[in-house]
């Protein structure tokens, strides 16, 4: 039997594998990354038109405008994220993922690349959105923390969902259908978290129990993996 | 599988929701604070909100204990409280609505316990949407208890995050914030024997769905 | 609200809770024959 340390290696070499293959193919067609900004840009802009080129006063938008991102990144996850799952079923690459890696180290690689692909979203989007409709930040570290966190948490919850309607039919609608009771508790977080960053307000609790949801489902999602990818 | 009620039990459990009715609008005394009778819906709403919410928990078990073993009645016993549940679940939400229409002027009112049941009744669709994409049965059974579980891991969260959203109108005449139960003792001993009413209901509602679930899945193999 | 009007609404939710039980006991009937049939 090879010694403890090798096997964590070689877990590692897989995860870092299917990561690096993913953005590979990512990067040759650049369709995930060309959908979620066109989506992502397209949406900001009606937001902002919506507005109205005055946009709102800190009165008004302060309640409001956070929502607003959130929205646009959540449709945004939900129209970019599931492929990753759905291509492997259509082009018949997931049998041979499935030889090619244990399940948990596939899992890690295509989350990573989740989570990685919402990052770059929100630094698309975060500052565009900030600029588009004149909403000033108060805390920006905060401000930071909740996007990555709540990107985080969005990629982590959509990684496992994503991997279950590459199964079943209707897929796009039906991942948002199951997405959506799911990462509402991460939704309210992030809203309140940034309405605070923005107003300069602490945090309070809602951070740690944005973490704490971010820990749970990725352990929950790591858990249950096998059981949807495994016949 | 035979039904576990005998005869007796049905009566019984007719005669007793018969009682539950005459002690709802007789026997209990109208609670204070609420606008002419509104307060007996009380009897029916609250249990069924807490049957919801029971029926979310059994199915998580029943998904657990198929992942486990992987044997079909827990996969059918996992499904027919997710129906049940989103019945029991809809009233809940229905009565809420109504009642709170009566008192407050308003069906929805954002009040935390409005709200948690909305959003069990949401999951609840979602976990049927899930079973009527999937054909194969056996990844439907699957895919269902991966997201019943997936459910019941996010539900907590909604017990810290809903409450500071929202604010509270909801009569906490029934457990105050020190535990102990605060109602008129004629009230809680209708308000608890409509639980055990509705909580029978369920049980024999789920034998029987389960029953026929059973049923239909022989006929499909034979 | 008149105690003749509490008298109907009872009324009216006892003929419906006998109407659903008598349903229910229904298809446990139909059930156990079906079952039987195996």
């Amino acid at each position: 039997m090879p010694p403890p340390t090798s096997r964590s290696a070689d877990w590692l070499a897989q995860a870092a594998a299917v990561f690096a293959k993913e953005w590979r193919c990512e990067l040759r067609t650049r369709y995930a990354l060309n959908t979620l900004a066109l989506f992502a840009v397209t949406t900001l802009v009606v937001v902002s038109a919506g507005l109205g080129p005055l946009g709102t006063s800190a009165a008004e938008g302060t309640p409001v405008l956070p929502v607003l991102l959130w929205l646009i990144l959540l449709f945004a996850a939900a129209a970019g994220l599931p492929r990753g799952f759905v291509q492997e079923e259509e082009t018949h690459t997931a049998t041979a993922l499935r030889l090619a890696a244990t399940p948990s180290a596939l899992f890690c690689g295509k989350l990573l690349y989740g989570a990685s692909l919402m990052l770059a979203l929100e630094a698309l989007v975060a500052p565009l959105f900030l600029a588009l409709v004149q909403l000033e930040v108060a805390a920006p570290g905060l401000f930071a923390a909740t996007l990555l966190a709540g990107g985080y948490g969005l990629a982590a919850a959509s990684t496992l969902i994503a991997a279950m309607i590459a199964q079943a039919r209707g897929r796009s609608a039906l991942f948002a259908v199951l997405a959506f009771p799911i990462t509402l508790p991460l939704l309210l977080l992030v809203v309140e978290l940034t309405r605070n960053a923005v107003a300069g307000e602490p945090a309070g609790g809602a951070l740690t129990q944005l973490l704490l949801y971010d820990a749970t489902v990725t352990v929950a999602s790591m858990m249950l993996f096998p059981v949807v990818w495994n016949p | 599988m035979k039904s576990r009620f005998a005869p007796a039990f049905k009566l019984l459990l007719w005669a007793w929701m018969c009682l539950v009715l005459a002690g709802a609008f007789f026997y209990a005394p109208l609670a204070a604070g609420f606008l002419g009778e509104s307060s007996r819906i009380l009897f029916f709403h609250v249990p069924m909100a807490w049957t919801a919410f029971v029926a979310f928990l059994a199915a998580a078990v029943w998904s657990g204990l198929y992942l486990a073993r992987r044997e079909p009645r827990h996969d059918r016993a996992a499904a027919a409280a997710v129906e049940l549940g989103f019945v029991f679940c809809l009233l809940a939400t229905v009565t809420g609505a109504m009642w709170a229409r009566t008192m407050w002027g308003a069906f929805w009112n954002w009040d935390p316990r409005q709200v948690s049941i909305v959003l069990v009744l949401i999951f609840y669709g979602a976990y049927l949407a899930l079973r009527g994409a999937v054909e194969d049965r056996e990844k439907r059974a699957r895919l269902g208890a991966v997201y019943a579980l997936l459910g019941l891991v996010v539900a907590p969260f909604f017990f810290w995050v809903v409450p500071r959203i929202t604010f509270s109108l909801h009569p906490d005449s029934i457990v105050n914030t020190r535990g102990t139960i605060d109602m008129e003792s004629r009230m809680l001993q209708v308000l608890l024997a409509s639980w055990v009413g509705f909580n029978a209901l369920f049980f024999w509602l789920h034998g029987l769905r389960c029953r026929l679930g059973a049923l239909a899945d022989r006929r499909l193999e034979a | 609200m008149a105690s003749g009007g509490i008298g109907w609404v009872v009324a009216v939710n006892l003929v419906i809770w006998t109407g659903l039980f008598l349903m229910v006991l229904r298809l446990d009937r139909k059930l156990r024959d079906l079952e039987k049939d195996r």
